[in-house]
């Protein structure tokens, strides 16, 4: 039985008249069991596969074997499907003419991995028919409540609208989550995000064929490993308050705010997907009428619900105080995640002015990046911005673009944006 | 928890007091934290909370003083206080978020008319970690026990601790055995030294109750306790929290000597003024608690020949006016503005030492001695006896400082 617990850290003191609430809340999960096992539902995968032209000889073959990886990672009784993906979507397997995800078994999982090695690289890149088939699968597996996709690209998605491809992402929206990547350069990483983010999974790069299959099987093994197929989490905020944001901000941000559900007047949630053994920081904002120094009050209520039953609670909390030694300390998990956060967006920007030739902008904003890097302390990333710009000072930002820069590299930059340093708590 | 004294005096009034939220025997929740209590517990193991009040008898035999009334709210569901909205079992509105009223917050005690205490917050602190606990017999300038406990706020639930401590002294001090008026001064002063020696170890083994296992700053507080019986005053002390004798005629007097840095260097010649206000001035040498290295009290006693108010205080009000003419100037103020009623007197000085900023939690119990305020009946108070247990570290040697007892 999956057990969750959510721990606020904070400084709870406001100054006279001050009004905004920040809080980082660590919720954790343990206990969660196995994907499909744990009594509330059954678990079903599709694996999504470009098997358009561009994908000839290298990748196609190290797709096939990535394929292969990740559907030895299924549990027996898993439902589920592979997906080859061109200017159109194929259902690869199962071919038994009946259009539906089986179960895994021994003999099914030979079958699908023969169909795997039948794959031929051929015709376009149109992403979001891949989508719309693979909502179409799930949803006629009622029984399976945990839903989740693997989808790998290689293009840009040059042979539907993007238009088309938003229809599609809005129509897969809360049906099933979908971890994406890229191998190789040709295609774009915001477009990637865009569906990644609205369902709930991540992006990555995969610079070389070679590694997919290793990639592939992590995630697999991963999302097998998620025993709680569906988690929100809840906010709760007084009555004449404001939410302001909420933040996923680790292991990587994602804000959430604009996935608000509401529950009732005060109570709003955000779907999170399934939870495995695992932890995740969330940020969470909220502006109150100021009260009297010496009052206290609650300013967020929040949980973690599994349908409508909540299984934990961090409280959020208010308290004014004309104490300047209380009321001036940053708590340090909410400046470390803010850093983090800030961090993502100056590299998102300084790479699309870059993109743009605002060689000013990127610099400026590159330059925060390098210096918020150092800030929090996130080697990762600061090892990444020196393949991008030569460093001057860090401390101070200040850096200069470099001439020649692998796509590659800036790519690598750009997905790994949103990963976060842990605090040190 | 709350390892409360045993005394045979003191027990069976426990439960004569037990209001009726107590006695439904039903399963009780704190009505500030909302854990589970046991009817038998007076404050909450988990957040210090007052579970009702525990106004204690002088004596088996005495006539007991009408209860005051409850001090925190009962412990069913409560409306919130500011919406009326319903308060959450996490304490707090579902509606507009306010916090449950916390009755340790502030608090008032009153056994008898002429005995009244405030325990306040005060401004700048989050929690109250100052306690007091009270016992009087109902006629004046009879039998009256006023404990301050002062937590210590580096330390962690020091505010349980001071509680627990405060109230331990209180019913020793109130259970014991009544010092007969033929006795000799001897004999009355040693009797009641050796009381206040076991009302401390009461006061001490309390704070250890209630201080978490594991590692941590252990909980401690500050100690003093007044007991007035017919003329004799006695008052014991550890650490800083104060006693005061402001007779209506004749110099008022502070009767204690901190256990504190500050307190050393006014013993060695540094202006009190100065040593009150120096980056120390709030250390102090002595306390109650694990880690306390002598609890003994240092003990003093008065002969109260005429009127006047005792007051009995923590350093959240002395620090605004630490001069025993200074604070007999500001009760006089108080009175003229509040009168002479001693619960609304000691309100008045508890929003006074707000007013000037409330820095520390404020504690102040008064003992009308006396009849009310009478032309002066030149009464002379005279010092009959210092006492300090053995053993005796040798810093309280200042204990004899002249300023003191003069």
């Amino acid at each position: 039985m999956a057990t969750f617990s959510a721990d606020v850290y904070q400084n709870e003191f406001l100054p006279d008249g001050g009004t905004d609430v920040h809080a980082i809340v660590t919720v954790a999960c343990s206990g969660a069991g196995e994907a499909g096992r744990s009594g509330s539902g059954d678990a079903a995968e599709i694996v999504i596969v470009d098997t358009s032209g561009s994908m000839s000889g290298e990748n196609i073959a190290a797709v096939q074997v990535a394929a292969s990886a990740a559907l030895d990672q299924v549990l027996d009784g898993v439902w589920f499907a592979v997906v080859a993906g061109s200017n159109q979507a194929w259902l690869a397997y199962p071919q038994d003419g009946r259009s539906a995800m089986v179960q895994m078994n021994a003999t099914t999982r030979a079958q699908a991995k023969a169909a795997v090695a039948g794959f031929r690289a051929q015709g376009g890149t149109a992403m979001g028919t891949w989508l719309t088939l693979a909502t179409r699968l799930f949803a006629a597996v009622p029984s399976a409540t945990q839903r989740h996709a693997i989808l790998l690209t290689d293009g840009y998605n040059q042979h539907e609208s993007p238009e088309q491809l938003s229809a599609a992402i809005e129509a897969a929206r809360g049906r099933f989550q979908c971890d994406c990547r890229g191998v190789g350069s040709a295609w774009q990483v915001a477009e990637v995000r865009r569906i990644a983010t609205a369902l709930l999974g991540s992006v990555d790069l995969i610079a070389q064929p070679q590694a997919m299959a290793a990639d592939f099987e992590q995630i697999m093994r991963q999302s097998m490993g998620r025993g709680v197929a569906d988690a929100a989490v809840r906010v709760w905020a007084p009555q004449g308050s404001q939410v302001l944001f909420v933040r996923q901000v680790s292991p990587t941000v994602e804000d959430l705010t604009t996935r608000r559900q509401e529950v009732n007047a005060l109570t709003a949630a955000y779907p999170t997907g399934a939870w495995g053994d695992e932890s995740r920081d969330y940020h969470v904002a909220v502006r109150l009428p100021a009260k009297a120094v010496g009052q206290e009050q609650l300013a967020a209520r929040v949980q973690v619900a599994l349908g409508d039953e909540v299984v934990a609670q961090g409280l959020v909390k208010a308290m004014w105080s004309n104490d300047d030694t209380l009321t001036t300390r940053i708590d340090p998990a909410v400046a470390h995640y803010t850093g983090q956060a800030e961090l993502a967006e100056a590299i998102q920007d300084g790479l699309a002015a870059k993109a743009a030739g605002d060689t000013d902008t990127a610099t400026v904003k590159l330059g925060r990046a390098v210096q918020l890097a150092e800030e929090t302390g996130n080697e990762e990333a600061t090892t990444r911005l020196r393949k991008i710009v030569e460093i001057e000072d860090a401390g101070t930002g200040t850096v200069r673009l470099k001439r020649s820069v692998s796509k590659l590299d800036e790519m690598a930059l750009d997905t790994a944006s949103t990963k976060t340093t842990r605090v040190k708590k | 928890m709350t390892s409360l004294s045993e005394d045979e005096a003191v027990a069976p009034r426990v439960a004569d007091q037990a209001g009726p939220a107590r006695a439904a025997g039903a399963a009780l929740l704190c009505p500030s934290c909302q854990s589970p209590v046991a009817s038998s517990e007076r404050f909450c193991e988990a957040c210090g909370a007052d579970l009702g009040p525990q106004p204690a008898a002088v004596a088996a035999d005495a006539p007991v003083a009408e209860a005051p009334a409850p001090a925190a709210p009962q412990a069913a569901a409560a409306a919130c206080h500011e919406c009326g909205g319903e308060v959450a079992a996490d304490g707090y509105c579902t509606q507009c978020g306010a916090a449950a009223a916390n009755a340790r917050h502030h608090f008032t005690e009153q056994p008898a008319p002429w005995v009244a205490a405030v325990c306040d917050r005060g401004v700048r602190h989050v929690r109250n970690e100052d306690a007091v606990a009270l016992a009087a017999g109902p006629h004046a300038g009879g039998h009256a026990v006023l404990v301050v406990c002062d937590g210590v706020s580096s330390s962690t639930d020091s505010d349980v601790a001071s509680l627990a401590a405060a109230r331990a002294a209180r019913d020793l001090l109130a259970g014991g055995p009544r010092i007969g008026n033929t006795d000799s001064v001897g004999t009355r002063v040693a009797a009641s030294t050796k009381a206040l020696v076991l009302a401390a170890d009461a006061a001490n083994d309390a704070v250890v109750a209630a201080t978490t296992a594991g590692p941590g700053n252990p909980a401690s507080c500050t100690f003093v306790a007044a007991v007035i019986d017919g003329k004799e005053l006695t008052v014991g002390w550890v650490g800083d929290s104060r006693a005061y004798w402001l007779p209506e005629s004749g110099a008022p007097r502070l009767l204690t000597v901190d256990d504190s840095f500050a307190a050393e260097q006014i013993a060695n010649g540094v202006p009190r003024a100065d040593a009150e206000s120096g980056p120390q001035a709030h250390a102090i040498t002595r306390w109650l608690g694990t880690d306390a290295p002598d609890h003994t009290p240092r003990t003093v006693s008065l002969d109260l020949d005429g009127p006047g108010w005792l007051l009995v205080c923590s350093d959240g009000l002395w620090n605004y006016c630490s001069e025993a003419q200074d604070l007999a100037g500001v009760v006089a103020a108080q009175t003229r503005s509040a009168g002479s009623e001693p619960l609304a007197l000691a309100g008045a000085l508890v929003d006074w030492a707000n007013a000037r900023g409330g820095q520390d939690n404020i504690t102040v119990a008064l003992a009308r001695v006396g009849a009310g305020p009478p032309h002066s009946t030149a009464g002379t108070t005279r010092p009959i006896a210092v006492s300090s247990p053995e053993p005796v570290p040798s810093r309280e040697e200042v204990q004899t400082d002249g300023n003191i007892l003069s």
